[in-house]
């Protein structure tokens, strides 16, 4: 194909997505910029004026309850251990499903993606129903069959954070499974059967061929995933009633909702996202230089 | 049958089922652990009672009933707000993996000025928390005229899930060896054939996940729609499930029932597209 | 799959099809002088009464077309907020009285005063035609959002009326009911998530939570009563589950398995749906100090959007005036044991007689406003993680009231700089 050619084509391939993106992400961005430099509450919300750096100021150093600083070490501890719980069960569950001589495959498969396709809303009201000390579930399950005993989940500030992260566990590994289920695919089998003629075990099999080959696949789905999950509001809220105990149980997100729309403290909302949105950029730059993911991977 | 042909099989025999075993194992307790959440909402929904939680463990409770689903379909639109739903779900798909598939065909082939920025602005789009872009969206789609229609709803759910989709698009193609469509080009295709006739379905199982995910994001997306959509009639299913929401007296019941039915399509569609995720189509069969 | 596409060319035509199809399908609707947009976060039931109503307003009137949206109280909050900002909205927002506080400093709503006559505004009992900074900004229909005792007749036929008898009734009807040793039966629960529903408890000591411009007065030896009261009916007492937040408290009411709920008059329905024998009682009385327990009492009413052109103000109007006749409201009353607002319907036979109603009567009697300010949800966020801690056994009634109260100042300070 000719450069001119060529380089039409590109843009035909490219542009109209990035077009729509731009229209749709870049007008609210710069907005959130400008109020995030503004004085924009309950009292200014007409008439806000620009006051400088005074709300990342207050991010910073006004002191809250809970502290910030505590709340961005729990979302960072809460995005770890989802991420990797995600995606080590999804692609454990997916290589599972994988395997040719498993009857029973499609069933499996529709039952282990439903928590994906039901509504969020009223199945995180279930488990933090299932969560509650003297009628919950879970506490029915570990009394009478564990012989342990019950756990005051939604009353502790440790407790009630572990219950947030069961529910989106739950919820998030059929995701990571769909996808690992796809990249499998792109594997070629001749690798596999050349490593069987080698006598590999399955360990060796998993660690230098199944795992190299599915990361062009997978890293996408963990970089987007870490950053979802950094910023995923609704379970933390509904699970934990909106930060029980005690406000203690916030990631930054739910944390920059209370601020916004409890108080209609718009500017310093707005200058919490902005700090999230930092964070999160400087860790996507040090992950995608780690992994080379814009490279190819051949 | 020789008795020759049956000895390597014993050998294999244990090492094989203990594998199957372990697979079934951990299949049955993972299948039963993502169920039965699942099966009290199903509870939920059959109670006539709007009852969220329960003293006892019953799945079928006492008294159960259909009553809410039948009230669902009769009092309320719920048949409209599904055809809304599917409707906007099915353009959202079929644009999403029109633009994700050649967007990311041009950044797995190709380099050009811009394509690390690019990429990396795709993932930046991600980073905001939602709900802060919600007013200055709002009053920009007022100034476009499209409040209260389902363009401008369709053009933001398209752009909330292309990041995901081309970039997994990208990789898909990754994994796919350049030199198939040399091959091909040397057969006298051009680069677009080349494209759609032998890398595309070779991306199949990358294009199932991009139409699953983007059928997903506009099916169950509730804020902007809230924002968007005005009119009660235009609405989709996650609005209509909110509206028996109530802050201290949600109709549990007709919720329960109806968060039911919307898993079904995701459901339907999953089994549909799922042939092609699991194809198998492998790289070896092509290349001979 | 892709196989089967003939072209790209064809796709790309088909698809700007379908959407210019949609777009039709889903096309804006103008402007329109006779059409009227109310926003609400009424329940179900009340929805249905408001839907009847408009139904036979929309009759008498052709040719005026009055639509109804139901929205999450949150949701209708901050929606209404966005919309209005942007000059958008619609006519009539419709909700409990907290809300004109903020929407009258954010300048989204309109006074009212002056579009009906003085004679007709004192045709309503005085609290649902609250002036707010001298103004008029809502037209209430209903005055409730109390709370009260509810009781299961068939576990306990009268209810106690003084602290001392609930303690009493309590210790005999919780208990084991099945025998495993652990107590199933609880005499009492309520939400122990929200302050909205320890306000009773607070004001029975004597306390209240703010002055009436809005300074928060929480750190009180009334509310380390109140506290320790509560803990004490958990601890000491032990009539009330360990743990119960609002589902919870409904479900353990439902099964039977607390006698007594405090709840307020949006539940009654739910009750009465589910089969209970209930019934509806003021909140005892406090011993210790003689008072009896005032809960929050707003009312709830209909305010106008800043946006509404002048010319449709006459219809809103004729609207307003529709659905606030003594008929309908005491239509509504009937339909939802709602309190009118209108003194003819408040003073109604109906309203005496009836055993709810009357009752619910009675609790109003004794309850206290809710205020408007805005401060007032400030002063929740402040109570709420101290009340929490209290009832969960992290820290001391006195602590927590010196923690509510300097949060409460913190908090407002930040809300209006």
């Amino acid at each position: 194909m000719n450069r001119p050619a060529q380089k039409a084509f590109i843009v035909f391939l490219v542009v109209p997505s990035f077009l729509i993106l731009a229209a749709v992400v870049f007008y609210p961005f710069v907005y959130n910029v400008v109020i995030s430099l503004s004085n924009m509450n309950l009292r200014h919300i007409k008439d806000w004026s620009l006051v400088g750096l005074q709300q990342y100021y207050k991010v910073f150093f006004e002191p809250t309850q809970p502290n910030f600083y505590l709340v961005f070490l729990k979302t960072i501890i809460w995005t770890v251990v989802n991420v990797f719980f995600h995606v080590t069960l999804g692609v454990a569950l997916a290589l599972l499903l994988n395997q040719r001589d498993i009857k029973g495959r499609p069933l499996f498969r529709t039952l282990l993606i439903l928590p994906w396709a039901i509504p969020q809303y009223i199945v995180a009201l279930t488990w933090r129903g299932m969560f509650n000390y003297e009628y919950g579930s879970i506490n029915l399950i570990i009394t009478k069959y564990l012989n342990l005993p019950a756990v005051e989940w939604l009353k502790s500030p440790a407790e009630a954070f572990l219950a947030c992260i069961l529910t989106n566990v739950w919820l998030g590994f059929p995701f990571m499974m769909v996808i690992a289920l796809g990249a499998l695919q792109s594997i070629p089998h001749e690798f596999y059967e050349a490593a069987n003629i080698d006598g590999a075990s399955w360990w060796h099999k998993l660690r230098h061929i199944t795992i190299p080959l599915l990361r062009p696949v997978m890293v996408p789905a963990i970089t987007l995933g870490t950053v979802w999950t950094f910023n995923s509001l609704n379970i933390v809220w509904l699970v934990s009633n909106a930060g029980e105990p005690s406000d203690q149980t916030h990631i930054l997100v739910s944390f920059v909702y209370k601020a916004a729309f409890n108080l209609y403290r718009y500017g310093y909302a707005a200058a919490l996202s902005m700090v999230i949105f930092a964070i999160l950029l400087v860790f996507s730059l040090y992950f995608m230089k780690k992994t080379r993911a814009t490279e190819a991977a051949y | 049958m020789n008795a020759t042909a049956r000895k390597p099989y014993r050998v294999i025999n244990t090492k094989s089922f203990l594998r199957r075993f372990f697979t079934y194992a951990v299949l049955i307790l993972f299948a039963a652990i993502a169920v039965y959440p699942i099966l009290q909402v199903v509870t939920v929904s059959l109670r006539p009672q709007d009852k969220l939680l329960s003293t006892s463990l019953q799945i079928i409770p006492e008294n159960a009933t259909l009553v809410n689903y039948v009230s669902l379909f009769r009092d309320r639109p719920f048949l409209l707000w599904l055809g809304n739903s599917t409707l906007v779900s099915l353009v959202v798909t079929m644009t999403g993996v029109l633009l994700a598939a050649m967007t990311g065909y041009a950044f797995s082939r190709f380099r050009f000025i811009g394509k690390k920025i690019g990429l990396l602005s795709l993932l930046t789009t991600q980073m905001f928390p939602a709900t802060m872009l919600l007013l200055p969206l709002y009053i920009m789609l007022i100034k476009l005229g499209l409040i209260n229609s389902y363009l401008g709803v369709i053009i933001i759910y398209t752009a909330t899930a292309l990041p995901f989709t081309i970039w997994t698009m990208k990789g898909y193609y990754d994994t796919i060896p350049y030199s198939l469509e040399e091959a091909a080009r040397i057969d006298g295709c051009n680069q677009f054939e080349a494209f759609y006739k032998v890398v595309l379905p070779l991306a199949a199982p990358a294009l199932v996940i991009t139409a699953l995910f983007s059928f997903m994001t506009a099916w169950s997306e509730y804020l902007v729609a809230a924002q968007i959509l005005q009119d009660t009639h235009l609405w989709t299913l996650p609005l209509g499930l909110k509206s028996f929401e109530s802050n201290m007296s949600t109709e549990w019941g007709l919720y329960g029932a109806s968060s039911l039915i919307v898993t079904v399509p995701v459901v339907i569609l999953f089994q549909a597209l799922s042939r092609y995720l699991v194809s198998g189509l492998t790289l070896g069969s092509v290349k001979g | 799959m892709l196989n089967s596409l003939s072209s790209a060319a064809q796709v790309v035509r088909n698809l700007v099809l379908v959407t210019l199809l949609v777009l039709l399908a889903g096309c804006a609707k103008k402007a329109d002088p006779h059409r009227i947009v109310i926003w609400h976060q009424m329940r179900v039931d009340d929805r249905l009464v408001l839907e009847d109503q408009i139904r036979e307003f929309m009759a008498q009137h052709p040719g005026i077309l009055v639509e109804q949206i139901y929205k999450e109280t949150e949701e209708l909050r901050s929606g209404f907020i966005v919309a209005a900002i942007a000059g958008q909205g619609p006519d009539l927002v419709y909700g409990p009285a907290d809300q004109v506080g903020p929407f009258e400093v954010m300048g989204i709503i309109r006074p009212l005063e002056d579009l009906f006559t003085q004679a007709y505004i004192d045709s309503f009992i005085p609290e649902a035609t609250c002036l707010y900074k001298s103004h008029l900004y809502q037209l209430a229909d209903k005055l409730g959002n109390h709370l009260v005792l509810i009781y299961n007749k068939d576990l306990l036929p009268t209810p106690p009326e003084t602290d001392v008898e609930l303690l009493r009734v309590g210790k005999e009807l919780t208990r084991d009911t099945n025998g495993d040793g652990k107590t199933d039966r609880y005499a009492l629960t309520w939400n122990y998530t929200e302050p909205f529903f320890f306000i009773p408890f607070l004001t029975g000591f004597g306390g209240w939570v703010m002055t009436d411009d809005g300074t928060p007065t929480l750190d009180t030896p009334a509310m380390v009563e109140a506290l320790k009261f509560i803990r004490d009916l958990r601890d000491r007492y032990h009539i009330i589950p360990g743990e119960a937040d609002y589902n919870v408290a409904d479900a353990l009411f439902k099964d039977r398995m607390a006698a007594m709920i405090i709840n307020g008059d949006w539940s009654w329905a739910g009750y009465k749906k589910a089969g209970i024998n209930f019934g509806v009682a003021p909140l005892p009385r406090i011993t210790s100090t003689g008072i009896w327990p005032a809960p929050m009492v707003a009312p709830r009413g209909y305010s106008i959007n800043i946006n509404v052109a002048g010319e449709k103000l006459p219809l809103i109007v004729e609207l307003l005036k529709f659905l606030m006749r003594p008929d309908i409201q005491l239509r509504t009353a009937k339909a939802l044991w709602s309190m009118p607002t209108r003194r003819e319907a408040a003073e109604s036979e109906f309203v005496r007689s009836d055993p709810v109603l009357r009752n619910s009567a009675l609790q109003i009697s004794r309850g206290r406003l809710m205020p408007m300010v805005p401060e007032l949800r400030a002063v929740w966020d402040a109570m709420r993680p101290s009340y929490q801690a209290v009832l969960g056994g992290a820290t001391t009634p006195e602590r927590a009231a010196k923690a509510m109260q300097e949060l409460a100042i913190r908090k407002i300070r930040e809300m209006n700089e």
